[in-house]
């Protein structure tokens, strides 16, 4: 900072040089400073700018039941209608709404959760009310009447609108769960808790139905 | 000026239309969203607000809502 004058302090005009010249050395070097702070506020802004403000609505769907699986694709349909990013992720009874009638090879206690768990969201019950499927069939039918779309209209619609479904891939083995026994849908993987965790984190909106 | 027929639909319906629609049209133009569901009014104006349409009118009809909203 404070550079010591030369020596010779004779020649006033030649000391008043070289303090010019420290002082525009020291000027250079404070701007320079000065860039490289404003670079790192810059960053740190974006970085808090993002953290939690991601336009996205993550949603963990563990239940398989007809009446939460229609709230979580009310919202998914309607988040991705307002321009969000949608990820749906699938983990224990939830991948029951993600089934389709198949055929396929299983071992024998895989075949019997096959057996007890719904074949796809045409099968699913209610929570409450389920009345050995009397429940929902009545539902079904008010839904229809009121027009309130199906859980199978909405899962067309969110692969046009881009929702993209993640399935919980231990799930599918505990529940003997085979991909070939899943839907078409095109923006499906298979996943864990990190991907979750990872997509989840930067989002605005995460639930778990 | 294009119109969206959502009456007898429930939500989140009358929006998703209303969205797709817009999606394929040109800024500077309108759209008409015709809808009966009860949460129509609040939704459409929650809609516009998010996705920074403007909504240039929302009447209330003897038996539905009309809402004009004009793309960005």
């Amino acid at each position: 900072m404070s550079q010591a004058a030369p020596a010779a302090t004779s020649h006033s005009s030649a000391s008043a040089n070289d303090r010019l010249h420290a002082l525009e050395a020291e000027l250079r070097s404070l701007s320079a400073r000065s860039l490289e702070h404003s670079t790192q506020l810059e960053a740190m802004a974006s970085v808090l700018q993002n953290a939690g403000q991601k336009d996205q609505l993550s949603m963990v769907v563990f239940s398989g039941s007809l009446d939460r699986l229609i709230a979580a694709f009310v919202l998914a349909t309607g988040a991705a209608a307002m321009g969000m990013k949608v990820a749906m992720f699938f983990t224990f009874w939830g991948t029951s709404a993600l089934r389709r009638p198949a055929r396929v090879k299983k071992s024998p206690l895989e075949r019997m959760f096959g057996w007890m768990l719904p074949r796809g969201a045409r099968k699913l019950p209610l929570s409450q009310m389920n009345m050995a499927g009397g429940g929902p069939a009545m539902i079904r039918h008010i839904m229809k009447k009121k027009g309130v779309a199906s859980v199978e209209e909405m899962i067309e619609l969110s692969k046009e609108l881009g929702v993209e479904i993640n399935v919980c891939s231990m799930s599918m083995d505990l529940l003997g769960l085979k991909p070939e026994e899943l839907i078409d849908y095109p923006a499906m993987t298979y996943c864990g808790a990190a991907k979750f965790l990872e997509t989840a984190a930067p989002g605005k909106i995460t639930l778990f139905l | 000026m294009p119109t969206i027929d959502a009456r007898g639909k429930s939500c989140p319906m009358p929006i998703v239309l209303a969205a797709k629609a817009l999606k394929e049209m040109a800024p500077g133009q309108t759209l008409t969203v015709v809808a009966d569901d009860r949460a129509f009014p609040e939704d459409i104006r929650a809609w516009c607000r998010k996705t920074r349409h403007e909504l240039v009118s929302l009447d209330s009809k003897e038996r539905f809502f009309e809402a004009v909203v004009r793309k960005p």
